[in-house]
């Protein structure tokens, strides 16, 4: 019992260093509530650590907003993201959004090797023309930045839209799958590493 | 928020705790009788240390940092219950699955690591040891306990018949008999009637349990007894994976009644069934300490609480969350605790600053490995209507696949930052 008590007490004292990581953020901002579910998948305040889930700290909240509605009318396939797009557009989307977009966007942790990066950065050139020379998308005409996103996601998305299964038929999309088209499969990786490197 | 006054910083932070520390260390054992850390703010107690309860204390630090956390949690490590089937089939390591609990320290949660003995609502304390300590909100995460006395031979011999369905020492254990077993044996797994934690986790463990024995021991045989009627989650998604593993003989309507290590058999209302490892799953109830505090309905088991605010019908100051609930449309799952922790957290600082709680639905995100490299995955949305939660959508994915997989481990990496980082 002795031990365990100058255990506890030794505990307490070490915890006198006290930082306050950026999270979830204070509970009457906007949107703040109604952002809670979502960490679960993309991470603390939206800043997914892992290759696979997409950050959605810092997105454009127009583009967001497109997204949301895409997968909950079933145009971006996703079983995960569909009943959460509508969960979503329950508790109002547009609050959600502003949310995120109010978040720092922090660079994915998950690295590629520099060869991948260095394949990934000569196959890009046709993407900057969208895109932008460090992929920092344009927010006007709804292009997402690609820059330090997480490489699992960027690498799956290129694949859906080279076999059209993400917003079939979509008129804004038309060129970036025309573009797919004629990239192997095994370019995407390269690219993924490339743009999930830029900062 | 409120500002943050230097006063209310020391208060809650290290250093307001520092000097708390001190008068424990000064009074030694005597400290831990009666009133050991007086209160001198507003402060949530929460008991339990899992996917609830430390997303809980997190969160209210998260979104007011003049409240004081502490957070009560025997265990000095957290070790994750999904993704532990991939232990036994020698896929993950434990450690790969346990963490420590700094992460909520850095957050300002003060972690005492013992037993909450009771709860004394009208006094708003809880026992600890020979003292207590004062709460202006409770939060209970109180996860399950089992049932031992629902299945004859199995109280008395556990440490023989494992259940594996905490994440731990068990998890290794069954490994290593895994492991161990003969070339050409009998394993034997054992599904209780629902409900129970994690619905797909015996189907998700019968699969991996069935891809290690194809791979490593192919003369060998798995034999499921569910005392349910049929696969209770994802039935139709798990039933393609077994496609795959004819070495399953998956037995419905067979609820185990007794198990006799001795003559390594078990034996179900109709048959006795001969093994080589089994891998009793207990039935279950609400965690000891919601039993202690009249928390349970009346059937003693499960307890009911208020969908907005997840404040027990019995006992309206104690906020209970995660597997102990019952009456929400809801599975029994870690992502449906850790959004019970933050909507909580949230009530419970609203709550304590004389506002309205939100009005807010959990989400249900849960993913199954069916071998070693695929998935599969369940997606629950809800809102809340009339006060109640609704569900709006549930989504399947369309099958197993490796992307599938991907996704579950960046899910992970998510939702386990989100508990503890």
């Amino acid at each position: 019992m002795r031990v365990t008590l100058v255990i506890v007490a030794g505990l307490l004292l070490c915890s006198v260093t006290w930082t306050g990581a950026e999270g979830a953020g204070p509970l009457d901002e906007r949107g703040a509530v109604k952002a809670v579910t979502c960490a679960a998948c993309h991470g603390p305040a939206g800043n997914s650590r892992s290759s696979a889930m997409p950050i959605i700290a810092g997105l454009e909240p127009a583009y967001f907003k497109k997204q949301i509605e895409d997968y909950a009318t079933g145009k971006r396939l996703s079983p995960e993201m569909e009943p959460y797009a509508k969960q979503v557009l329950n508790l109002g989307v547009d609050d959600v959004t502003a949310y995120f977009a109010a978040r720092k966007r922090e660079a994915t942790p998950v690295t590629s090797p520099a060869d991948a990066v260095g394949r990934g950065r000569t196959a890009a050139a046709q993407c900057t023309i969208c895109h932008g020379p460090q992929g920092q998308g344009d927010a006007a005409k709804l292009i997402p930045s690609l820059a330090g996103q997480a490489p699992g996601y960027l690498r799956e998305q290129m694949l859906l839209f080279k076999q059209d299964r993400r917003s079939p038929g979509d008129p804004t999309l038309a060129a970036l799958k025309a573009l797919m088209k004629t990239i192997p499969d095994e370019t995407f990786g390269d690219l993924a590493a490339y743009y999930s490197s830029l900062r | 928020m409120r500002a943050v006054t230097r006063r209310a910083f020391l208060r809650t932070s290290g250093l307001g705790l520092g000097a708390l520390a001190g008068g424990a260390l000064a009074g030694c054992a005597a400290s831990m009788k009666g009133d050991f850390a007086p209160k001198k703010g507003p402060r949530v107690v929460v008991i339990g240390g899992g996917w609830g309860g430390a997303t809980a204390a997190k969160y209210v630090r998260q979104f007011d940092r003049t409240i004081e956390v502490v957070l009560i949690e025997p265990n000095r490590q957290f070790v994750s219950c999904p993704f532990s089937n991939l232990v036994l089939a020698g896929v993950r390591t434990i450690d790969s699955l346990t963490m420590g609990y700094d992460g909520l320290r850095k957050h300002g949660v003060r972690i005492i690591h013992e037993t909450a003995s009771a709860i004394e609502p009208d006094q708003k304390r809880v026992r600890l040891g020979e003292g207590y300590l004062q709460y202006d909100r409770l939060v209970v995460s109180p996860g399950v306990d089992f049932q031992w006395e629902q299945i004859e031979g199995l109280a008395q011999n556990q440490d023989k018949v494992l259940h594996a369905w905490k994440a731990g020492p068990q998890t290794v254990q069954l490994a290593q008999q895994l492991a161990a077993m003969p070339d050409g044996g009998v394993f034997v797994l054992s599904i209780p009637l629902a409900a129970y934690r994690c619905p797909p986790g015996p189907y998700e463990r019968t699969s991996l349990v069935a891809w290690y024995l194809k791979t490593n021991k192919p003369k060998s045989k798995l034999i499921v007894l569910d005392a349910n009627q049929n696969i209770i989650s994802k039935a139709a998604l798990f039933r393609a994976a077994w496609q795959a593993y004819p070495n399953i003989d998956y037995r419905p309507a067979s609820r185990v009644i007794g198990v006799d290590p001795g003559a390594r058999e078990v034996r179900t209302e109709f048959d006795k069934i001969r093994y080589d490892v089994v891998n009793v799953i207990p039935p279950q109830r609400a965690g000891a300490i919601a039993v202690q505090a009249d928390l349970v309905g009346g059937d003693k088991r499960w307890c009911e609480v208020n969908h907005v605010t997840y404040q027990s019908v019995k006992q309206p100051g104690i906020h209970v969350i995660g597997d102990a609930t019952i009456g929400l449309p809801v599975p029994k799952s870690g992502n449906i605790a850790n959004a019970m922790g933050k909507i909580t957290a949230a009530a419970v600082v609203n709550l304590i600053n004389g506002k309205e709680p939100p009005t807010l639905a959990p989400g249900n995100t849960c993913y199954s490995w069916v071998s070693d490299r695929e998935a599969i995955a369940v997606v629950n949305a809800y809102k809340i209507e009339n006060g109640k939660v609704v569900q709006i959508e549930q989504k399947l994915t369309p099958a197993q696949s490796p992307l599938v997989a991907q996704r579950a481990i960046g899910w992970t990496q998510s939702i386990w930052a989100d508990i503890l980082a």
